[in-house]
């Protein structure tokens, strides 16, 4: 009897084990599968459809994950060579990781990418390089706004209108004297989420930041423009005019449905994460302006090709497929993802889209405009090392546990030092 | 004591019940709120709850049943068996309980892409299904347990190590055994580190992999987030008040045989 | 004679083998694996970029950041398993002497260990909120001022402390425990008669006795603490990106080793931080055995 008990577990263990492993197996079809990898809201799913009718012999599967998980996947598929999706969408923040391993990737100029070049935004198709590899083709894009509540503004006896709040920052300069009238009428509310968002906004809107476009060579402590935007936001750190939390963090959401701060430098994705955290009851209370000093532009993404897929050039055509303009339209119709290509941005259909949540602010007007005026913005091949030392720096200012030269100082200590070891 | 035991348990299922906003108030909520069903119902949107509920089930259940019995024998053959190195290789199995676990990450990393397993389950079952620390505790117990004259007698009538494994010293050893099966379910449910790297969160997730889905993305939304930890921590506290006094018993009994 | 050793041997062997081919493969090569790469140039996607020698433990002595993460480990590690030796063997002396229903106490001190530590760390990072947290709360109602326990070395280590001990104090305990019914009543009751208070008994007769397990509670304590990760990582308000705080002040060796392995890439140098957390455990797991085995050996069989 315990025998055979002991023999029937054995025998169990090993036939769920085989059945794992069969599980595993390819299930082979007709045609050809292709896998694109998405995080969040791509909406993807209807143009999927779309292509199966007009390439019958292609099956696409999309997958779709969390910005997190969607990165450490594909990192991991690199680092073992096998296990990506045949098209994966990568964001900004990762493009210059992916950069440094570009022959994980198919150079989609091997496919005659590069004719598709005047589709985009020049600063975006210049994103998607490393060198003169095309990388990626760019899907949205984060152009950037400045998000305001209206209600904070009247209670501090600050203009509500978006153009009179435009007015009010020409400048940086401008918004930091805002933030201190702000101040003394509304003690009870911050102006801006955190140091890190303008310092973010005002790095962008520059042609190079940490690093030389010239010959890559760390030029973020000579840079200033670096400085100017770490001091502007470090001002703003030392003053108590941040609310101090980290963007996407549960006490940034609590911050934005508690009405914690007023203004939050808006690229275009970020008005779906302040409506989801602002829920339905914020209706009404934010409005849109544009940014200081110009343009600018704070994420967006792009789709790959991971070389190790088994059907690059078919992959290759339906990355090519989903970004080009008709598609890209109609997604911004669909879900008002804001598209990456001058001639969809430009589109009326495009340019009259207001958002109520918003009071109605224009912001498909605003956003073009912002994106018309954004610059292309070199990124050093060692920009992921270095950007943090100075997120970390305006942190320990708002901490209060630093001061202003002293994180500085730290920061440029630091990166210098990262440089030093190979990346 | 207890009311610190338990408060971080309840406050967690308070939250799941609460909406999201209700973190912020300036009171922090401490009584059970009506929103569980609206969270529940949109992780189970979010995530497929129940494919990782199943997974994580089928991985703890056959790495237990598995780390029991490879344990069970090997604790066996080094307390009361002669092979050759046996001694050396014992030491080996105990000063691996020193290594970190995260220490060898990497190449298990390329070790299970290299066997092509990166994705699959296996890739958490097989890794688990050894742990020197089961090893060890087996060993003390047979020690303690099972007298060597007993199996000298059984291999004198000529009964192979393998018969005397299945008729004397499992039997003897199930009430520990039980025990052993028990801790190592509850371990393996709750490993983190080692499926995040290794598993999809879509194709594969545990639930500890579908519960690190909740808190990514862009956005964190807390009461789903302490919903799902909840539905994630219920079923092995399910499982462990319905055993809790074998398992109480057999800790216990860890610390006696050292 | 020769045939029943063969066989013995094979029946043996065949018992070890599954244990120690999986434990070969798993638990020896992934060792091996690392020492290898730590002394090579390691990129995580690229791979093997030849030999280094020793650069990469020069590199490791020099890091003022390896130093600082090692502080944060000892001084978390100190603060935790310092309340949680007191903490087990009070709670174990308590549970010693209640008569009535020990087995569902036992359960409750035993019930924080079976929620898994991610979930620990989110539950209690939410507690420790600087802004909405409910310790700051209960601060704020004894008229002290709230704490932004991320900030500073202090309030970290306090945090990342509280979620340590409250994970494994009962577990702890319930080891002290099991031990303490071993010794023998008629000792205690002795002592009991020679006026001995109850203080005086428990530090001069049963802590003696239990030594082993305590010494077992601890080394475990220490090898726990040396390599936490879940608790502190989560601990940060950037979550698996975070370094610690805005100052590294509470980054542990093996947040150290995840941002050098899998934020920057650099597996070589990750392997290379793994050898020396490895090396430290090694050092004082012996430590522990020379300390604590001397006394037990010359005092009993």
């Amino acid at each position: 009897m315990r025998q055979r008990r002991t023999t029937g577990l054995i025998t169990a263990l090993w036939t769920v084990l085989a059945i794992v492993l069969a599980g595993c197996a390819d299930t082979g079809g007709g045609r050809v599968e292709i896998v694109v990898a998405t995080f969040g809201e791509f909406g993807y799913e209807p143009l999927f459809t779309e292509y199966e009718r007009l390439h019958p012999d292609i099956h696409l599967v999309g997958r779709v994950s969390d910005f997190d998980s969607h990165h450490r996947d594909l990192i991991t598929a690199l680092a073992v060579g096998r296990g990506a999706a045949d098209v994966v969408a990568v964001e900004e923040q990762y493009l210059p990781r992916m950069r440094q391993v570009k022959d994980k990737f198919v150079d989609l100029a091997t496919y005659g990418a590069g004719d598709l070049r005047p589709q985009w935004a020049p600063w975006k198709w210049e994103q998607g390089l490393a060198g003169p590899t095309v990388l990626g083709l760019g899907t949205d894009m984060g152009g950037l706004a400045m998000c305001y509540r209206r209600d904070l503004f009247a209670a501090a006896g600050l203009p509500t209108d978006r153009d009179e709040v435009a007015k009010l920052w020409p400048t940086w300069d401008g918004y930091a004297a805002t933030a201190d009238r702000f101040a003394e009428r509304s003690p009870g509310a911050k102006f801006v989420d955190s140091a890190g968002t303008i310092y973010t906004a005002i790095v962008n809107q520059g042609e190079q930041n940490y690093f030389a476009k010239a010959d890559d060579s760390f030029i973020g402590d000579t840079n200033p423009r670096i400085r100017r935007a770490f001091d502007v936001a470090a001002g703003l750190a030392t003053r108590k005019r941040t609310a101090g939390v980290t963007t996407f963090t549960q006490p940034w959401n609590v911050a934005i449905n508690q009405g914690a701060f007023a203004t939050i430098t808006c690229p275009a994705w970020m008005l779906a994460q302040i409506k989801q955290s602002g829920g339905a009851a914020g209706t009404g209370n934010w409005d849109v302006t544009s940014i200081p000093e110009g343009g600018g532009n704070w994420g967006g993404s792009f789709l790959t090709v991971p070389a190790q897929g088994a059907h690059p050039r078919e992959a290759y055509e339906v990355a090519r497929w989903l970004t080009a303009p008709e598609q890209q339209k109609a997604l911004f119709l669909h879900d008002a993802i804001l598209p990456s290509e001058p001639a969809v941005y430009h589109d009326p259909a495009v340019l009259g889209h207001t958002d109520p949540y918003f009071a109605d602010a224009p912001v498909g007007r605003i956003f073009a405009a912002s994106s018309d005026q954004v610059r292309p913005n070199y990124r050093g091949l060692r920009d992921a090392d270095v950007r943090p030392k100075f997120g970390l720096a305006l942190g320990r200012v708002e901490d209060g546990t630093q001061s202003v030269d002293a994180a500085w100082e730290q920061a440029v200590r630091e990166a210098r030092e990262t440089l030093r070891w190979p990346g | 004591m207890v009311l610190l035991s338990l408060f971080p348990l309840y406050w967690s299922f308070v939250m799941a019940t609460h909406d999201n906003s209700a973190i912020a108030s300036p009171v922090p909520p401490l009584l059970p709120g009506g929103h569980l069903m609206a969270n529940l119902t949109r992780m189970f949107d979010t995530v497929d709850f129940w494919a990782a509920l199943r997974n994580s089930f089928l991985v703890a259940g056959i790495v237990s049943v598995a780390n029991v019995l490879l344990s069970t024998m090997a604790g066996f053959a080094f307390a009361l068996l002669r092979f050759p190195g046996r001694d050396k290789l014992f030491v080996a199995v105990v000063g691996s309980m020193l290594i970190p676990n995260q220490l060898g990450i990497i190449p298990m990393y390329l070790l299970v892409g290299a066997l092509g397993w990166q994705d699959t389950l296996v890739a958490v079952i097989v890794p688990g299904m050894v742990s020197a620390y089961s090893v060890f505790w087996m060993r003390q117990v047979v020690r303690e347990a099972i007298s060597a004259d007993l199996v000298d007698a059984a291999r004198v009538d000529g009964c192979s190590p393998l018969r005397i494994y299945r008729h004397v010293v499992f039997p003897c050893l199930r009430p520990h055994a039980v025990v052993l099966a028990m801790l190592t379910f509850i371990a393996s449910w709750n490993d983190f580190f080692w499926p995040l790297v290794v598993l999809d969160s879509n194709d594969t997730p545990t639930v500890q992999v579908a519960l690190s889905r909740l808190a990514g993305g862009y956005f964190t939304d807390f009461s789903l987030l302490l919903t799902g930890v909840t539905m994630g921590t219920l079923p092995v506290v399910a499982l462990f008040l319905l055993l809790a006094g074998r398992i109480v018993d057999g800790v216990s009994r860890g610390a006696i045989n050292r | 004679m020769a045939g029943v050793t063969s066989r013995r041997l094979n029946g043996a062997v065949l018992l070890v083998a599954p244990f120690v081919l999986v434990f070969a493969v798993f638990g020896v090569f992934p060792l091996l694996y690392t020492a290898w790469m730590s002394v090579r140039r390691w990129h995580l996607i690229d791979g093997d970029h030849g030999f280094v020698g020793l650069a990469n433990y020069a590199r490791l002595f020099a890091d003022p950041d390896f130093y600082h993460a090692l502080g944060n480990t000892v001084c978390i590690l100190v603060v935790a398993t310092a309340v949680q030796m007191v903490l087990s063997l009070w709670l174990a002396v308590l549970l010693d002497r209640a008569t009535r229903g020990r087995a569902l106490w036992c359960s409750v001190a035993l019930l924080p260990n079976v929620v898994p530590a991610v979930a620990v760390a989110l539950i209690f990072a939410q507690l420790f909120g600087r802004d909405y947290g409910v310790v700051n709360w209960l601060l704020k109602l004894v008229g002290a001022g709230p704490v932004n326990w991320q900030a500073h070395s202090w309030s970290a280590y306090l945090g990342v402390a509280a979620m340590v001990v409250w994970r494994w104090t009962g577990y702890n305990a319930l080891l002290c425990l099991a031990a303490m019914q071993t010794v023998p009543r008629e000792l205690v009751e002795a002592a009991q008669l020679d006026g001995a208070s109850r203080w005086r008994v428990f530090r001069s007769v049963t802590l003696p006795l239990i030594r082993p397990t305590v010494s077992f509670t601890l080394l475990m304590s220490v090898v726990g603490g040396l390599q936490v990760f879940t608790e502190p990582q989560l601990f940060d308000v950037a979550g698996l990106s975070g370094t610690g705080g805005n100052d590294r002040q509470f980054q542990t060796v093996v947040m150290y080793l995840y941002e050098q392995g899998f934020g920057r890439w650099d597996a070589g140098y990750a392997a290379t931080v793994s050898w020396s957390l490895f090396l430290l455990c090694a050092a004082f797991g012996v430590v522990n055995a020379f300390v604590f085995r001397r006394p037990r050996s010359g005092a009993g069989p």
